[in-house]
């Protein structure tokens, strides 16, 4: 991996917010910037330490994270959002969720697995997108 | 590894990417009937009558055909019939895939049985059930999940005990979560256990140690356990065609009359306790 990716977790649960800062970091080059409990919260940390990658809980209470995705993605086109499905295995609010812009949608319980294609996945995509900006200067 | 649908399972195996999702979306949304139409090509209901039902969405939060069954226009045998229709004629995720160049047709068996076998874990049996929780889909796959998601969750053994009428919460329900399960009828599923059960589970979920945790933690780990509990059970019965979803979970739940199922665990004690609303 060629770069450190900058992550933000948003979950209302402090027992997944510990469980997801666990699993990354024990995948090289990720660094956890910040960590959310809502959806508002979220779209100000967003804004505050850009990060990367976004790691969002999709039902929380408040702001929920359909609605910070799309305020992060109206805001933050470039900015990569994936989306943790907390159990609420609605297949409209999956739908939904990639409609709005989301690059994938975690079910739980986590695969530590998936967490480390996703990162690959997200590094390629930047790396991609860094390439063909430096192709049109 | 959890519940999940074919698409993200697609992302997950590097088969498309989420842009590929949204195009088939974009697809089956466009040549996926709509319940409205369906419902006038059967003869069911007028355009006019589909127009006021739509209206009347504006005012009340209902599903289209519950609204028309409720204005009168539709019966509970036709909206049964429309939805079996509308199931029955919907473009299938992987179809749309293959018509956009995203997927070989070739390829699509393959991917679907490798689909398939992922999501063999959460087949359930059909197990023996009182009469009144006969119809609630969701309790087989909570009853049999239960046990399996623990061990992967929190490598915790757990064995599910019979279905037994409910009458008295037992004294070391400490920690009460419940969680609705919303559907044409509900289901409240409740964990209950006591501290050492629960702080293991906390422990397990979030690798957090044991001087690190706070009673607050104590009870999200049993509650966000019951959540993926209960979220993929949701998700099983909805890719199963039925309609149901999960309310928010409840952190001092009031067990009301219903059944309790006994589990039996390595370290302390804890049940479920599903009532019917």
């Amino acid at each position: 991996m060629s770069r450190k990716l900058n992550v933000l977790l948003v979950d209302d649960s402090r027992t997944v917010l510990a469980q997801l800062e666990r699993i990354l970091n024990e995948i090289d080059d990720v660094s956890i910037v910040g960590m959310a409990r809502n959806g508002a919260s979220a779209i100000r940390m967003a804004t505050e330490s850009r990060p990367d990658l976004v790691l969002m809980d999709i039902v929380m209470p408040g702001l929920d994270g359909l609605s910070a995705l799309r305020t992060i993605k109206s805001m933050y086109p470039e900015m990569e959002v994936a989306m943790v499905s907390s159990a609420r295995g609605d297949a409209q609010k999956v739908e939904e969720a990639f409609r709005l812009g989301a690059c994938q949608v975690l079910g739980k319980p986590f695969d530590a697995e998936i967490f480390g294609a996703l990162i690959a996945n997200t590094c390629v995509v930047l790396d991609q997108r860094a390439a063909d900006e430096g192709g049109q200067r | 590894m959890s519940v999940k649908f074919f698409g993200q399972f697609l992302i997950d195996q590097g088969e498309v990417d989420a842009s590929h999702v949204r195009e088939a979306l974009d697809l089956m949304e466009d040549a996926n009937p709509t319940f409205g139409e369906i419902s006038v090509k059967q003869g069911f209901m007028t355009t006019r009558e589909t127009v006021e039902a739509s209206a009347a969405q504006r005012s009340r939060d209902l599903p289209f055909g519950d609204m028309a069954v409720e204005l009168g226009m539709l019966t509970a045998d036709q909206l049964v019939e429309i939805l079996r229709l509308q199931r029955s004629q919907k473009l299938p995720i992987g179809e749309a895939l293959v018509q956009l160049g995203h997927i070989e047709t070739d390829r699509l068996g393959t991917l679907l049985d490798a689909f398939k076998a992922d999501q063999a874990e959460y087949e359930v049996a059909n197990i023996d059930l009182p009469d009144a929780l006969v119809n609630q889909c969701a309790t087989k796959y909570i009853l049999e999940l239960l046990p399996r998601l623990l061990m992967r969750v929190a490598r915790m053994q757990a064995k599910v005990g019979d279905v037994m009428p409910f009458e008295l919460a037992p004294d070391y329900a400490d920690i009460r979560v419940s969680i609705p399960i919303k559907g044409t009828r509900g289901l409240e599923v409740a964990l209950i256990s006591d501290l050492e059960f629960a702080e293991q589970l906390a422990m397990a979920a979030s690798g957090i140690s044991p001087k690190d945790l706070d009673p607050e933690m104590v009870a999200d780990g049993v509650g966000e356990f019951l959540n993926v509990l209960s979220g993929n059970a949701v998700s099983a019965v909805t890719k199963a065609g039925h309609r149901v979803e999960l309310g928010p979970p409840d952190y001092e739940a009031t067990l009301s009359d219903g059944w309790i199922v006994e589990l039996a665990v390595g370290d302390g004690h804890a049940a479920l306790v599903l009532s019917v609303f």
